[in-house]
């Protein structure tokens, strides 16, 4: 599946302030936890105004920035960089939280 | 407070913790209320040791020279469960982080540490952290004193000292009281190394300018021989020099590291001589009955001696060949006859190394209370150990860490690895960490075939920060981000043992992550092929060099 993977695109992220969770901005303004709800810059304008939109709403979130991202042709967006997919997906591990019932 | 054989708060150690829970407390309600901003906020939340990390703030709790009590070390399990995700992560500066707190629970968490004489201020910042020592302290024997008296003294006149809260640059400090450095004292901003001189005193050697990161260096000596009494004005003086000269123009030169190298040993040498003789009889001058009352309180538990070979653990040494390999690798001679040092391996084959869950912290405490005193220490090297175990009962320990998954025999072998939490949590991080080390180590899970390869450190860091000590692996194994791809840095020859220390070599090209483990591989199979009798890896490295290494892994990978 064709993947645009310009760097063109790009959503604004952030960890929220009360429990430093990952979450991205959607359209309406709003955080999310749900990456695919992320309101998407598609050129370098629209991606200067989600970071002011992100900026503006960051009452409850800490030091918002822009994310670059692929989306495939059924719309399925991810981070382009490994750090910002760890960040969305989480541990690339099993924690130790599953050990934690085996040996409770 | 349970007794304990260490230092025990007084009540100015516990009201100077619980007003700063109380402060903390209110710093976050206005901080969540919007009254303070991130940028006034954060190093609020820093000097408390909060970090916020990829996906979660990250607390990271000061376990002092890294001695633990069991009710402590349940009090940690309790928070990890009630307030994170039910484990934490003992890191190589002895500390105790939790990966997933929320800022809104930190002030509760603190509260609660605060309940067992515990807190988690001078885990960040750029000030004096928290004093790590040798982990087989009071136990040890070759041991000529324990360094956790002097831990503690360095901990009292530097919590909340105002003129070195804002230090260039953080400062590490650890302290050795045995000939066998287990502290890694020349890799430090200053590295203490207690000693006997020939009039039969003893003193420290005064390590200064130590430091991994992204410029390793190996310390060099300040002071052969510095009366004890006077550590506390030779550290000032030092510090003030420090404070004075390092530089604040450039994070990445701002480490006292630097300024030893950038103006030399002597002149770093003239200046603090000249600083510490214009304040050595100040009240620095610690007066001997202050020791002694610090000294009193590290007083080792009572021990009889017992036989020196146990009728129980013979038995089980012939039928049990894994106990038998555990006794090799994880059991330490104590200095009370009939006693061990038993390491509890935080690294069974595939986990993340030193992690443990909240149950697993809670088995650990039972462990200390029925066999060990009731004490814990934390190693640099992420394992745990029971500092006073008495030989008959080493089968029951064996048995019960089988129980947590705590009784690997594989301490100081190939899968004893060290490593950062790396890309999966740390937002410094360029590389994942540990998936690399799970894959390593389960692929030479078998414990024949570790105690055939030897004693073989690999130290694996997740960018150049040098968390996981890759300069002074055997094998070290640094992350780097190119382009987007990880890649894995391979050195060899590092070492932190005493007169040994040395910073390792960069192999050749990175490998890409897929080829990690064929790397290493073929290290070990290089060095199975050339070493000698009773050679270690490093001592096979140091004796052919790299040549062959290299060869065998690029013709591998």
């Amino acid at each position: 599946m064709a993947k645009n993977l310009s760097g063109d695109l790009q959503v604004a992220s952030a960890n929220r302030l009360v429990d430093g969770m990952v979450v991205w901005l959607d359209d309406a303004g709003q955080w999310t936890d749900r990456l695919e709800h992320a309101a998407i810059a598609r050129d370098p304008r629209g991606a200067e105004i989600l970071l002011e939109r992100a900026r503006a709403e960051s009452f409850t979130v800490v030091d918002p920035f822009l994310v670059a991202v692929s989306e495939d042709d059924a719309g399925v967006i991810e981070p382009l960089s490994l750090r910002e997919k760890i960040r969305a997906s989480g541990l690339t591990f099993d924690a130790i939280a599953a050990e934690a019932v085996r040996y409770a | 407070m349970p007794d304990t054989h260490f230092y025990r708060y007084d009540d100015y150690d516990r009201t100077l913790v619980a007003e700063r829970v109380d402060q903390f407390r209110d710093q976050v309600r206005r901080r969540i209320a919007g009254e303070l901003t991130e940028e006034q906020f954060k190093p609020l939340r820093l000097t408390n040791g909060l970090y916020l990390q990829l996906h979660a703030y990250m607390l990271r709790i000061a376990i002092p020279y890294g001695t633990l009590a069991s009710h402590q070390l349940r009090k940690l399990a309790e928070i990890s469960r009630k307030y994170d995700r039910g484990y934490g992560h003992f890191t190589t500066r002895q500390n105790l982080q939790l990966n997933w707190i929320k800022l809104e629970d930190a002030p509760d968490a603190l509260a609660a540490l605060a309940e067992v004489d515990m807190h988690a201020m001078q885990t960040s910042g750029n000030c004096i952290r928290n004093v790590t020592a040798d982990h087989f302290a009071g136990a040890a024997i070759d041991e000529i004193e324990d360094p956790r008296i002097w831990c503690e003294i360095v901990r009292q006149w530097s919590t909340l000292h105002p003129e070195f809260s804002f230090l260039p640059r953080k400062f590490k400090i650890a302290i050795t009281g045995s000939p066998n450095d287990r502290a890694a004292v020349r890799v430090h901003d200053i590295g203490l190394r207690l000693w006997r001189n020939e009039q039969g005193e003893v003193g420290f050697e005064v390590i200064v300018g130590g430091g991994l990161g992204r410029t390793p260096m190996i310390g060099k000596t300040l002071r052969e021989f510095l009366p004890r009494d006077e550590l506390l004005a030779y550290l000032e003086a030092t510090l003030r020099v420090y404070n004075r000269y390092g530089r604040r123009d450039n994070l990445y030169k701002a480490r006292i590291k630097i300024l030893v190298h950038e103006i030399g040993a002597e002149k770093m040498r003239e200046e603090v001589e000249a600083e510490y003789a214009s304040i050595r009889d100040s009240a620095l001058r610690l007066p001997a009955e202050t020791i002694e009352a610090i000294a009193e309180q590290f007083a080792p538990p009572v021990l009889a001696e017992r036989p020196a070979i146990s009728g129980q653990v013979e038995a089980e040494r012939l039928s049990n060949p894994e106990f038998a390999l555990w006794l090799k690798s994880n059991v330490a001679p104590h200095r009370v006859q009939g006693h061990a040092i038993v390491t509890a391996s935080l690294k069974p084959a595939g986990s993340p190394p030193g992690d443990a869950s909240a149950a697993q912290m809670d088995g650990v405490a039972d462990i200390a209370d029925a066999y060990s005193q009731g004490e814990i220490r934390v190693s640099h090297e992420q394992n745990l150990i029971f500092p006073h175990v008495a030989l008959d009962d080493l089968p029951k320990v064996y048995k019960s860490l089988a129980a947590l998954g705590f009784a690997e025999a594989n301490v100081g072998k190939i899968t004893d690895i060290i490593a950062c939490p790396g890309l999966d949590y740390c937002a410094l991080a360029n590389a994942r960490s540990i998936p690399v080390a799970q894959r390593i180590s389960t692929h030479f899970a078998g414990l024949a075939q570790q105690h055939d390869i030897g004693d073989l450190k690999i130290k694996i860091s997740g960018c150049i920060n040098a968390c996981g000590h890759h300069h002074v692996g055997h094998i070290g194994i640094l992350g780097v981000d190119k382009n987007g791809v990880e890649l894995y840095q391979l050195s060899l020859g590092g070492d932190v043992d005493f007169g040994k220390t040395a910073i390792g070599t960069i192999l050749g090209p990175a490998v890409t992550a897929d080829k990690v483990v064929e790397a290493v591989d073929a290290l070990v199979a290089t060095y199975l092929d050339t070493r000698s009798a009773g050679e270690r890896f490093v001592d096979t490295y140091r004796r052919v060099g790299a040549k062959p290494f290299k060869e065998r892994v690029y013709a591998a990978v």
